[in-house]
């Protein structure tokens, strides 16, 4: 056997080489450094929901390895021009494109191999913690090729330019790149912002997203689809790298060098690339709000509309306060928090029976003037009567510590909450262009204090509003408290007699503070 | 037919300007052979992109991730800067003269001034969060970092620790972190995060004018 066919017939050798040999062997430590700093933590610090914890793959991971990506990958790509070895690896039977992935192969293979190893650890962690659900893959998906994309555009940098500013220059190009998609998905709307929404950042999620209603994987799909063709059209630019650097004249001469074969492979690549990026980046501009995320009309499923089926884990006898099985974890506080507040209103008339978690994307996007019908909205409504809470507003504070610590200002929020959504009823807007809610009246913030100092909690604290010079609840604070302080000491059979009998006249804000007993 | 024969003949003399001035001839030869002008070219690059990130509003006004975009620019900066602390000719230089220690205090103190200088122009009518006085205490810091890193890992990759500490710095930004040698995340006028970043800087000064960038490992790769 000569040396030319041993050199055909092996080629796992030479990748095994450049692995053993890998320059991102030095950069693994601070990777994992990296990702356990970023990542880790903050995904810990998230509710132990799999969707929700699984977002950091694309918003975090990717901004902690990406840039190392890029410029480890143009570091190994420049090896040939740092060192002026063209010449004398041009002679060598392997060709330049084989050369190329080999290096590339093994810059990705650390580079994944770490990648996966933390997704690994986010999800154990996750396994750990979850009570419902399983491990989400398209994020996972998302982000290997997302970071396949950061290191070829390295890769390519790197070949085409070698010299020793390439690597940080790349490494530097792409964070910023990642830290614009960051500012686009901050902000992004339905239509303004193709490149945020195809960006591997992200918002933090709600807290309660892919719970009851599935993740739709539309946009997923146009973000593979558009970094998997950036991937692939520069494949098909570092095929043609020996073709595109000579002059016209050399054309033909360079096309017989590299093999008209591989000239065509290259220009298949780099059209399938492009056409491949700028389809999704088209689909992605057709994308739309929906219950279940964003929606591309041309790839979106129906059935990701639908929501999906569970029985609520629930605690308490008289007042049952339930939650989605994939918070069971924080049913202990949400019933210790909101039992003392409902035996208080036990009784009278439109007195919830029952506390239950609905969705909280109607809630946030409601307030963007995207609501979705048949979803429950969040409040007191139905007969009996239902206290309706989300996950974002009700138990968003317990995140990131054991569920069964409870803080004090937490707790007194949520029940202030309940109290003021049977005292005061729904949240009013107020008047004039710019949308508010409107503080609830003096007399009802007097009985919700009151109530609230009965169940145990601190006072509340409600905003001081001010309009033309004078308080805008019909007055100060100090009358309130002290109202509120005189209603308290009411004994408790008087104190539910005398709501029985207001509670209509109170929520409909005819009360004065004078008026209360 | 002799060695003298086929000797090349003597290098010519340098030009009159040079002899009138060796100290200078030194520095540009010591620049060329570190890539300075590239360098600097690079920097000019980097405060354009900063100048269009703040009028094209790439980035966040005000708030924690205002400050975001222009510290991977700094960062990228100093990842720049360390860059040109490595020599193409590794062990013979070292051997050769007498000057290198100096060159190298000099050339890494002129590269840091240009990059903020550079900086400070890119961002002349824009607001910049934090101003200049974070902007040089950025620089300065990572830095520093980066010309400790060259000692261990060569000048070529010494941009990577600098890059991984821009890339913490993001993290502890957004969780407000208050130690001092986090000092990105810290208000202008911090007395305990200008110490850590002019500490960290005038060690890493200090040690690379002393030993010099690693000469092997970057080859070696």
């Amino acid at each position: 056997m000569t040396a030319v066919a041993l050199s055909r017939s092996r080629p796992v050798p030479v990748l095994r080489i450049e692995i053993r040999r890998s320059v991102v062997l030095w950069a693994v430590p601070l990777l994992l450094g990296l990702f356990y700093f970023d990542s880790f933590r903050t995904a810990a610090g998230f509710p132990p929901v799999w969707t929700v914890r699984s977002s950091v793959i694309t918003s975090h991971m990717i901004a902690d390895f990406g840039p190392f990506a890029a410029g480890l990958a143009a570091w190994v790509a420049s090896r040939e021009g740092r060192r002026k070895t063209g010449d004398l690896v041009a002679t060598t039977v392997r060709p330049a494109w084989a050369r190329q992935a080999s290096a590339l192969g093994a810059t990705l293979f650390w580079l994944l191999l770490a990648f996966l190893a933390g997704v690994a650890a986010i999800y154990v962690d996750t396994a750990l913690s979850a009570t419902w659900g399983g491990p989400p893959l398209w994020p996972v998906a998302v982000g290997v090729v997302e970071l396949v994309t950061f290191a070829v555009i390295g890769f390519t940098a790197g070949a085409l330019f070698p010299g020793r500013f390439t690597a940080p220059l790349a490494a530097i190009g792409t964070f910023l790149l990642a830290e614009i998609g960051f500012h686009g998905a901050e902000s992004v709307r339905p239509g303004t912002s193709t490149y945020g929404l195809l960006s591997p950042a992200s918002n933090v999620p709600l807290g309660d997203v892919g719970v009851f209603y599935h993740v739709a994987p539309d946009l997923a799909i146009a973000q593979v689809m558009f970094m998997g063709g950036l991937t692939v059209a520069l494949l098909g630019v570092l095929t043609l790298a020996p073709v595109v650097r000579v002059s016209y004249r050399g054309l033909l001469a360079a096309v017989s060098s590299v093999g008209r074969w591989l000239c065509v492979a290259g220009v298949a690549l780099l059209a399938a690339g492009v056409a491949a990026a700028a389809t999704a980046f088209s689909l992605a501009g057709t994308a739309k709000m929906g219950v279940s995320g964003w929606e591309i009309p041309a790839l979106h499923g129906a059935a990701s509309d639908q929501p999906i089926p569970y029985t609520p884990v629930c605690a308490g006898t008289s007042f049952k306060v339930c939650v989605h099985p994939a918070f069971s974890g924080f049913l202990s506080s949400a019933n210790t928090a909101l039992q003392p507040v409902a035996a208080e209103i036990a009784g009278l008339p439109g007195a919830p029976v029952r506390a239950g978690q609905v969705p909280s994307g109607d809630g946030i996007l409601g307030s963007q003037g995207m609501n979705f019908s048949g979803v429950p909205k969040p409040g007191l409504s139905g007969a009996p009567a239902v206290y309706r809470f989300i996950s974002d507003d009700g138990l968003a504070p317990l995140w990131g510590s054991s569920a069964g610590v409870d803080n004090a200002g937490w707790r007194a929020g949520f029940q202030q909450e309940l109290v003021t959504a049977f005292v005061a009823g729904p949240p009013q807007a107020g008047p004039g262009p710019d949308t508010f809610v409107t503080q609830p009246t003096a007399a009802q913030q007097a009985v919700i204090t009151a109530l609230m100092i009965r169940a145990g909690s601190a006072a509340p604290q409600f905003g001081e509003d001010m309009t033309n010079g004078a308080p805008s609840a019909g007055a100060t604070p100090a009358q309130i408290a002290a109202a509120a302080q005189r209603f308290a000491s009411l004994s408790p059979s008087a104190r539910h007699a005398w709501l029985a009998a207001n509670l209509p006249a109170l929520r409909a804000g005819t009360v004065t503070l004078a008026q209360l007993p | 037919m002799t060695a003298t024969d086929v000797q090349k003949p003597p290098a010519p003399a340098a030009p009159a300007r040079w002899r009138a001035a060796p100290g200078i001839r030194l520095i540009w030869l010591h620049w060329r052979s570190r890539r300075v002008p590239a360098a600097v070219l690079a920097l000019a690059v980097s405060g354009g992109v900063l100048c269009a990130a703040l009028r094209l509003q790439w980035t966040f006004n005000s708030g924690h991730f205002a400050q975001e975009l222009p510290m991977i620019v700094e960062g990228g900066a100093a990842g720049i800067i360390v860059i040109t602390t490595h020599s193409p000719f590794g062990e013979p230089e070292r051997t050769a003269t007498r000057w290198l220690p100096y060159l190298r205090l000099v050339t890494a103190l002129a590269m840091t001034g240009v990059a903020i200088g550079i900086l400070q122009l890119g961002v002349i009518g824009a607001s910049l969060d934090g101003g200049i006085l974070v902007m040089a205490r950025n620089v300065l810091g990572i830095t520093g970092i980066g010309l400790l890193t060259s000692l261990v890992t060569g000048g070529l990759l010494a941009w990577i620790l600098p890059m991984g500490y821009v890339a913490f710095a993001e993290y502890a930004l957004l969780q407000s972190w208050t130690n001092p040698w986090t000092w990105p995340v810290r208000p202008p006028a911090d007395r305990g995060a200008w110490l850590c970043a002019c500490a960290v800087f005038a060690v890493g000064l200090a040690a690379f004018t002393i030993r010099g960038a690693r000469t092997r490992l970057a080859d070696d790769d």
